[in-house]
């Protein structure tokens, strides 16, 4: 349709705007409100998160944003083409919240099915595929059927399909879903070297600490509404507090502190006190050996 | 639709494939062959076998009844097993397919690549062809060899017979010969074994169809055995079923079963090809075409549906 | 939405389309003989649900082959009734097939119609009037299936032998077998018809009876019992000596010997 000459500016990798989508289900066709006067524009190159509580209508966005879904109203674009053209789909991989796949093929059929859907043939898909494989760490069940797979495995191949044609764009809903630890840090890592290799990527997760290691810039859902939205580094650092971590400190010492703060008046205030703790992420790495399914 | 956006340097490397165009035959016969790989995985060619061995059990089975009865028999029972087996085959797998995709989440991640869904449509009803068409090939070869062989053995008895009672005159062994030929292997066998692959093909159309509409397998089972028998006995049914309703209502039905229903009664050539008689070219070609009319016809009304199908 | 009322739309004019291309195809196959008349609704009464319903399915010879071995069944136990009602059944289910109606007839003008004659506990006049019942039993039957199947030379030599072999009335049966012969039936079923009208000795069945004889005996076929039936024919009709061919059959056929 539009093509936009190469003088200009490119266009945004992802633009949202005002969407609003109504699901009308049930017996009862009672309408219901997933996503209300949505907008927000992801640039190339950017790493967006999008968090927000269970049910916020994350996954409907993306949906939206891939044509799988109708926007009630308003309307998303894909590097500048509207998301319910096919085209825009050539430049986007998707990885669906727990995703499913054919249980009759194996691993790597499943990879030459999808190489196959967007183009890829001959020397090209193959080595796509096994590169792929390798990225994914999948190379070792490549020639089981997917029925055979855990959740992480098709978590792992659902990130496979979805980069199998080098998108330009990284649509990733939840995909550290049902992945242990060390997978989970794997994508993590995969996130940032594609961010390195310039690859715009979407992505939703309830873990926030991940989150916080690999977006550039995110959009707090709630109730279908964007409720905040900025830079990271904005968004987390709580200007008006401070946090002492001491060590050794005797009942004394920290009496002490407390009649400070009474003194100094004001509106300063003491808000908690506590032992801090490892996270549980840092005791689960350090405790366990297992490095993902297999291998 | 060329439309590539200049390369930005960021991309690791310039993929060589080809640009988008809307329609694909690669993409099609991609989800085709995919489809009839998950089939044959789902081992629905069992069928074949269990066709195989009516149609061997039918060769044999019948020693007591006479020669010609011998063939009719093997005949009318390749035929039904055929016909209610690819029809199984068609509703079965069609019904397996969508819903499936949909049920499993599948669909997401298919038509998130560039795949338009009419694509997907096509691929998935092209699959079911290939399917029916490969398995149909097979059952001919199959059947052909065992009426072949079943009509030489006949032949060579009847003619040891005629011997025996000194009556082989070249006359009399001509007229068996000629006999058999009527009532063996004949070309209008093969005409009717296509029709079955048409009929067959149709019921997927309509099958798909009910898919686009329905979510769930079983639905679209029983929805398409419906049509099934609908599309058989227009007439009948209505007396058959709808005996107690009133006259404005019964027109308005059979209008609605007309109108709906393809005529699947134009597809059932086995009994006159098993009869002996000739089934000309021209009536094949037409029968073919109205073929062809319905599978596009219903394939883009499924299309109309499943564009607007939210997933 | 918009699609969706278009495919509804276009689902709507498809049908429409359809009914007169559905018409004409069905003419087609009418035209060419490849189409059977509609399944009689009375036969509801005597299938099961299920095979009426598979009946409807296109599964007609299916259904047919089925009661037709049940009849074989029913033949092997001697019960006739059975036979009659399933053969019934089964020349219902199929009207086009001539070889159920041959063989429903020759069931009944036969094996039936023998088997009560030779019913010892019977009286001899019940047993030869029930011989007869069968035998018109079967002759129904075959005319019957003559009505679905016009001239059919099978169905006609069927006949002619239940009128030569059963009822003895070589009239009916000398028409049934030229009728046959003219519509394909074996060159033999020509002769027979002659042989049938010898019998009746009528000059003008004698004149028709000479010239199929005399043809066949000129195309080759000088089996002894032509050359009987011309023998008689000639002098019947006073044909010049010259011309006679026939010879009565030797007193003795001297046994085994070509
Ligand atoms: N196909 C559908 N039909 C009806 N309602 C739906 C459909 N899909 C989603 N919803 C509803 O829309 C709302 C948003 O769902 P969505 O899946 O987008 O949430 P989410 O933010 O992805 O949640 P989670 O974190 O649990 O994945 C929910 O209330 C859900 O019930
Ligand atoms: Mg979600």
């Amino acid at each position: 349709m539009d093509t936009p000459s190469p003088s200009t500016a490119p266009p945004p990798a992802v633009t949202v705007e005002n969407l609003t989508k109504v699901f009308k289900s049930g017996f009862t066709k009672k309408p219901l409100l997933a996503v209300r006067q949505l907008s927000f524009t992801v640039g190339a190159g950017e790493v967006y998160g999008l968090i927000g509580p269970n049910g916020c209508g994350k996954s409907t966005t993306m949906k939206v944003m891939l044509g799988l879904l109708k926007a009630t109203q308003g309307r998303a674009t894909i590097f500048g083409r509207d998301s319910e053209e096919v085209a825009s789909r050539q430049d986007v991989g998707f990885l669906p919240e727990n995703p499913y796949f054919y249980k009759h093929l194996s691993g790597r059929e499943t990879l030459n099915f999808y190489g196959k859907l967007c183009g890829l043939r001959g020397s090209e898909l193959k080595g796509r595929t096994e590169a792929m494989l390798e990225l994914t760490g999948l190379t070792h069940a490549a020639e089981r059927r997917i029925g055979g797979y855990s959740k992480g495995m098709l978590q792992r191949v659902g990130l496979a399909q979805a980069l199998i044609h080098e998108p330009r764009l990284l649509i990733l809903d939840e995909p550290t879903a049902g992945v242990d630890p060390v997978g989970s840090r794997r994508i993590r890592d995969l996130i940032l070297e594609l961010k390195e290799r310039g690859i715009t990527i979407v992505v939703t997760s309830h873990l926030l600490e991940q989150m916080q290691e690999v977006c550039d810039r995110v959009g707090i859902m709630s109730n279908g509404r964007m409720v905040s939205e900025g830079k990271l580094e904005d968004l987390i650092s709580v200007e008006n507090q401070t946090e002492l971590i001491l060590q050794d400190a005797s009942p004394e010492l920290l009496a002490r502190i407390h009649a400070l703060v009474q003194e100094s008046g004001g509106k300063s205030q003491l808000i908690s006190e506590g032992k801090p703790r490892t996270t549980l992420e840092k005791l689960f790495l350090q405790s366990t050996t297992q490095t993902g399914d297999g291998e | 639709m060329a439309n590539d956006f200049a390369p930005q340097s960021l991309m690791s490397s310039a993929p060589s494939r080809s640009a988008y165009s809307s329609f694909s035959p690669g993409r099609i016969w991609t989800m085709a062959t995919h489809t009839v790989t998950q089939l044959i995985r789902m081992r629905i060619l069992v069928f074949m076998g269990i066709i195989s061995m009516v149609i061997v059990i039918a060769a044999f089975a019948f020693p007591a009844v006479s020669p010609e009865q011998q063939l009719k028999l093997l005949k009318d029972w390749t035929f039904g097993a055929l016909k209610i087996f690819f029809i199984i085959i068609a509703i079965a797998a069609t019904g397996l397919l969508l819903p499936r995709d949909l049920e499993d989440r599948t669909l997401y991640t298919t038509l998130s690549k560039p795949v338009p869904r009419y694509e997907y449509l096509i691929g998935k009803l092209l699959g079911v062809m290939l399917l029916l068409g490969g398995g149909l090939l097979l059952m001919d070869l199959v059947f052909s060899l065992m009426l072949y062989l079943k009509q030489s053995l006949i032949i060579s008895s009847q003619i040891a017979a005629l011997e025996k009672e000194q009556a082989a005159t070249p006359e009399n062994i001509a007229f068996i010969k000629d006999l058999n030929s009527r009532f063996g292997l004949t070309y209008s066998l093969h005409s009717a074994v296509w029709a079955i692959f048409l009929q067959a093909s149709v019921v997927a159309a309509v099958s798909l169809l009910i898919s686009c509409f329905a979510s769930s397998t079983l639905f679209t089972i029983l929805v398409g055995i419906a049509f099934v028998i609908a599309g058989h006995g227009q007439s009948l049914l209505r007396e058959w079923f709808l005996d107690k309703m009133s006259g404005f209502w019964q027109k308005s039905l059979s209008g609605a079963i007309a109108v709906f229903c393809p005529d699947l009664t134009l597809f059932d050539l086995a009994e006159p090809a098993i009869r002996g008689e000739v089934i000309p070219l021209g009536v094949l070609t037409e029968v073919s075409g109205i073929a062809l009319l319905y599978i596009v016809g219903y394939t883009s009304v499924a299309y109309l549906f499943f564009v607007e199908k939210e997933l | 939405m918009k699609n969706k009322i278009l495919g509804v739309l276009l689902l709507v004019a498809l049908g429409v389309v359809k009914v007169p291309l559905e018409d004409r195809v069905a003419d087609s196959l009418k035209a060419a003989q490849l189409r059977d008349a509609p399944l009689a609704l009375s036969l509801r009464e005597s299938v099961s649900q299920m095979a009426f319903a598979a009946a409807l399915g296109g599964l007609r010879s299916l259904v047919a082959s089925i009661t037709y071995l049940r009849a074989y069944v029913a033949f092997e136990d001697r019960d006739w009734g059975r036979v009659d009602s399933l053969m019934t059944l089964t020349t219902r289910m199929q009207p086009r097939e001539a070889m159920y109606w041959d063989e429903a007839a020759w069931h009944m003008a036969y094996n039936a119609a023998t088997s009560t004659q030779q019913r010892e506990d019977l009286r001899a006049a019940i047993r030869n009037k029930e011989f007869r019942e069968y035998v018109l039993r079967g002759l129904t039957i075959v005319q019957e299936g003559l009505v679905y199947n016009p001239n059919n030379p099978k169905l006609l030599v069927r006949e002619a032998e239940i009128y030569r072999d059963r009822l003895k009335d070589p009239r009916p049966a000398a028409e049934a077998f030229l009728l046959a012969a003219k519509n394909g039936a074996k060159p033999f079923y020509e002769r027979m018809g002659a042989y049938e009208l010898v019998k009746l000795g009528e000059p003008r069945d004698m004149q028709q009876a000479y010239e199929i004889l005399k043809r066949h005996y000129d195309k080759g076929f000088r089996y002894p019992s032509v050359l009987r039936d011309l023998d008689i024919l000639e002098r019947k009709l006073n044909i010049p000596a010259a011309q006679r061919v026939g010879h009565p059959l030797p007193p003795t056929p001297p046994p085994h010997r070509k």
